[in-house]
């Protein structure tokens, strides 16, 4: 459906280094939710917006349901107004000089869809967000969460083949941005839109998409569906960008099987996870939530003994930081279900299928 | 390639098409002109396009004897008169902006009031209060007070500095007042927590804030200062009092051998050109550093207003003041005036000369309807030009960012350093050469094309400011929901910047309504308008019925400006 080749733009052309975007290449399925997701000044934004023609990009190719949109090789560039698409945009940009309904139908008249057809479907989509009732309700006089919600209708209207939104929940306060999450996705499923989606947050990220893009100084560092980025990342960047993290070096002392046995600061460990190929040097991941506490006397595979130095109670989870018997320094999640207090001392158990090997050292960030 | 692709090179051509058209708009109406006016300066018989080179002209002005005094009394007379506007405009606007003024909304409102009393009034108005033979307060005072002398005299340069510096005032005002509003009492509210005194509130936090602000309009009012003819050609010519615009307007007008002196006129015209536009170039800078200070940080905050205590009555005394001499009794005078059949003081006894004879004979004298559709036709038609311009101008630099922005910003500036006078002798310049192709000179038209370069600079810059505030992605999502350019610019844009177009159309229209030193260079046999007519009554010795049209004047500029007022609150809503 969507089809970025080799993208590259500059945002300072007498600067020989100054990328935006340096070289992104990605393929997006017909009615997949796809993410890209990183920090800010990391090229997604500028994709999004090369995708929609608002930007024009210095290299590469795009193509949008089979017809290029453009090409700096070909020399092609598609006008913003005949290319495809619909746009929510972060600030919304709901028209304060009309009322919600106009909003709504200000596409159709740029298609030339008029009449009873237009009705039906200004109704349709301002019924698909709840927002039938306010039809006829000036711009200015709506909350933030609305206007949010007449800019995707005035998005969906236009039953274009892709849906692009550039962190449109980034202006929510944060219960409203779990709701609209929610709805979100499941008006993409129902409308069965290919959806482009850029956002800094990776929980939104791993929510919402059935692929994300990890992005980085206009690169794309990684590829790969929620589970797979959480679970089993290949870079040290993505490892961290994704969620809570503890990297340690480690080398690869022994294989059995399917076993691996690690030399770590922690200690020797055993993983289930693959070795990376590439060689260099390793790191050992370990998300806080995947360690668990083992009972006193417990001892064998992977327990690690411990005092627990710092504890943060947030309610729902709880986080403590483990000074552990070799010196080194581990977080562990727990929940409120079992509290523990400082000083105690603690044994710990890392589940082998749970010690991902990550390529790269954790002081290169890279 | 297939219908609807269109080739990046073509697209690189119609991003460049807009700052080439527009830039060659602005060339023929900034730049020609200047350049005839340095050329006329080198020429021995002062026209442009005669033969022979010379630079006699500039050895007769700056070798002039007077010449020293002019360029003193020049400095005395804007660095004065600024001196005042800027001391009573900050004051002003710290009183409504800041502090518990009662009426503060009110006076706000009230500022309307000076800007549609033109400085030609104003001027007019206390040379008839403060006239040495005649004016009223010296009457008054050789009464009551037995003096043999007047004590005051309008004809002097300190009355000009006096006159001058309450004309100012409302511009001073109006440039520092949304500083004062938009400054985030968060900043205030840090350094109070941090345990700061009001003293070091004001030394360390408020007085550097402010500064480039309050910079960037003693700079603007140095150069309206430099400009300014109607005040130092009302009050200082009589007395033979010259500063650089009124000594312009005498070397191309009633220089004594009859003949204008236009040579001159243009070698004394490039040292101002240079001034101001070394002014122009300090201005750019200073509002540039007060846009980096500028801490708006959305709507929704009210700043901290000081508590003035017993100190509400002296402040209230100073708006009062402000109020009575800026406008009160220089319109009170003229509206007297106007009633009489001939220049009579305000007294009781006076009062049974009351005449409607003034207005009456305003009314049905076609020399002064004929002016009246001239100056509406004048105004109506260079504010369209300049809204057009201005949007497109604006909306070129800031929205497209074509190539070249920088250049048409700068040359849309460069008319605020133009004094009336100036653009008045080289438009005689450029469309007396030129009057076989274009016949406008001694039209209504030579004044719209003086108008329209004139005013360009206010505009560009209103527009501007409004543009920069409409985001971005309004007219995106325009683009994505499928619409053409056009499309957008009507639907969407346009309508929302439409209340302040229409802002920038009104001001424009009462300052055309009133300016006079243009018109007074560029007078013809066609095209005399009400701000002309008013000064021939005055210098011809028909006091009374200058009154009479300033009074209408007073009253047109009123109601335009109201309306401006009105469009410009409306606009804040929107945004």
């Amino acid at each position: 459906m969507l089809r970025i080749e080799n993208l590259a733009k500059r945002y300072d052309t007498t600067r020989a280094d100054a990328f935006a975007v340096r070289d992104v290449s990605i393929e997006v399925a017909e009615g997949e939710f796809f993410t890209l997701l990183g920090p800010s000044g990391c090229g997604k934004t500028t994709t999004l917006r090369s995708v929609a023609g608002l930007e024009m990009p210095d290299a590469g190719e795009i193509a949008i349901a089979g017809q290029t949109v453009f090409s700096a090789a070909r020399g092609i560039v598609v006008p913003v107004a005949r290319r495809d698409i619909a746009m929510v945009f972060q600030s919304y940009a709901i028209w304060p000089h009309m009322t919600v309904a106009e909003n709504v139908r200000f596409p159709l008249e740029a298609m030339g869809v008029r009449g009873a057809e237009a009705v039906k479907r200004v109704a349709h989509a301002l019924e698909m967000v709840g927002l039938a009732a306010f039809r006829d309700r000036p711009a200015p006089l709506l909350s933030g969460g609305q206007q949010q919600r007449v800019a995707l209708a005035r998005a969906v209207v236009k039953q274009a083949k892709i849906l692009l939104l550039d962190e449109p929940l980034s202006n929510l306060d944060a219960r409203l941005r779990e709701q609209m999450r929610v709805e979100l996705r499941d008006l993409q499923r129902r409308i069965g839109t290919t959806a482009i989606y850029v956002t800094h947050d990776q929980e939104e990220a791993m929510a919402l998409s059935d692929r994300v893009a990890v992005m980085r100084d206009g690169v794309v560092v990684e590829l790969a569906p929620p589970r797979d980025l959480y679970l089993q990342p290949r870079s040290i960047f993505a490892a961290r960008f994704v969620g809570q993290a503890d990297l340690f070096p480690c080398t690869v002392i022994l294989r059995q099987d399917d076993l691996v046995r690690l030399r770590t600061p922690l200690g020797d460990l055993s993983s289930k996870r693959p070795v990376p190929i590439e060689g260099g040097p390793l790191s050992l991941l370990i998300r806080p939530e995947h360690v668990a506490f083992a009972a006193p006397d417990a001892t064998g595979l992977n327990i690690l003994e411990g005092t627990i130095r710092r504890v943060i109670f947030s309610g729902r989870l709880v986080e403590y930081g483990v000074d552990l018997v070799g010196g080194a320094t581990l977080r562990v999640q727990g929940t409120s279900a079992t509290l523990r207090d400082e000083g105690e001392v603690a044994r710990l158990y890392l589940p082998p299928e749970r010690c991902v090997i990550v390529q790269g050292s954790p002081d290169s960030d890279a | 390639m297939r219908p609807g692709e269109t080739s990046a090179r073509s697209a690189a051509i119609l991003r460049a098409a807009p700052s080439l058209l527009l830039g060659a708009l602005l060339v023929y109406l900034v730049v020609v002109p200047l350049f005839f006016l340095g050329l006329s300066s080198l020429r021995p018989t002062g026209f442009p396009f005669d033969p022979g080179w010379t630079f006699d002209n500039f050895r007769a002005v700056y070798g002039a004897p007077g010449f020293g005094r002019l360029i003193g009394d020049t400095i005395v007379f804007a660095g004065g008169s600024i001196a005042i506007a800027l001391t009573l405009g900050t004051l002003l606007a710290w009183l409504v902006e800041r502090t518990d003024l009662p009426g503060a909304g009110f006076v706000r409102a009230l500022v309307i009031l000076p800007m549609a009393t033109p400085p030609l009034l104003m001027a007019i108005g206390w040379a008839m209060l403060l006239s040495p033979r005649s004016g009223a307060l010296n009457v008054w005072a050789r009464e009551w007070f037995g003096l043999s002398a007047a004590p005051f005299n309008a004809y002097s340069l300190g009355a000009m500095i006096f006159v001058q510096g309450l004309a100012l005032t409302s511009t001073a005002f109006l440039f520092l007042a949304p500083a004062f509003r938009n400054m985030d009492p968060s900043l205030e509210e840090a350094a109070l927590t941090s345990g700061a005194s009001t003293r070091m509130l004001f030394q360390r936090v408020l007085i550097p804030l402010l500064r480039p602000a309050v910079l960037a309009a003693g700079v603007f009012l140095l150069i309206v200062g430099f400009v300014v003819f109607e005040i130092p050609g009302t009050l200082g010519m009589p007395a033979r009092i010259f500063v650089l615009s009124s000594q312009l307007f005498y070397l191309a007008s009633e220089a004594p051998g009859g003949m204008p002196l236009y040579g001159q006129v243009g070698a004394l015209a490039t040292l101002f050109l240079l001034l101001l536009l070394g002014l122009g170039v300090v201005y750019r800078h200073f509002t540039r550093e007060a846009s980096r200070y500028r801490t708006v940080t959305g709507k929704g905050f009210r700043p901290r207003r000081m508590r003035l205590g017993a100190w509400r009555w002296p402040a209230l005394g100073v708006v009062g003041g402000y109020f009575l001499l800026a406008v009160i009794m220089p319109v009170g005078m003229l509206v007297w005036m106007s009633l009489m059949p001939y220049q009579a003081r305000p007294s009781w006894a006076n009062l049974a000369l009351v005449t409607l004879e003034n207005h009456r004979d305003f009314l049905d004298t076609p020399r002064v309807l004929e002016a009246m559709a001239n100056t509406l036709l004048v105004a109506v038609v260079s504010a369209t030009a300049v809204a057009i311009l201005a949007t497109l101008i604006s909306w070129t630099t800031v929205r497209l960012r074509a190539p070249g922005s920088a250049v048409l910003d700068a040359l849309a500036f460069l008319p605020i350093a133009i004094p009336g006078v100036m653009m008045g002798v080289a438009l005689i310049y450029v469309y007396l050469t030129l009057d076989p192709i274009i016949a406008i000179y001694g039209t209504v038209w030579i004044l719209i094309i003086a108008y329209t370069t004139d005013y360009l600079s206010f505009g560009t810059r209103a527009a501007g400011g409004v543009m920069v505030q409409l985001h971005p992605e309004l007219e995106e999502a325009g683009r994505t929901s499928g619409a053409s350019g056009f499309m957008v610019l009507r639907r969407i844009t346009l309508p929302l910047l439409l209340p302040a177009i229409a802002a920038i159309w009104i001001w424009v229209l009462a300052h055309a309504m009133r300016e006079l030193s243009t018109a007074l260079m560029l007078q013809g046999r066609d095209n005399q308008v009400v701000t002309t007519l008013l000064w021939d009554y005055w210098q011809g010795g028909e006091p009374t019925r200058a009154a009479a049209v300033g009074v209408w004047l007073v009253v047109a500029l009123l109601l335009a400006l109201a309306l401006w007022q009105i469009l410009a609150r409306r606009r804040e809503r929107l945004m």
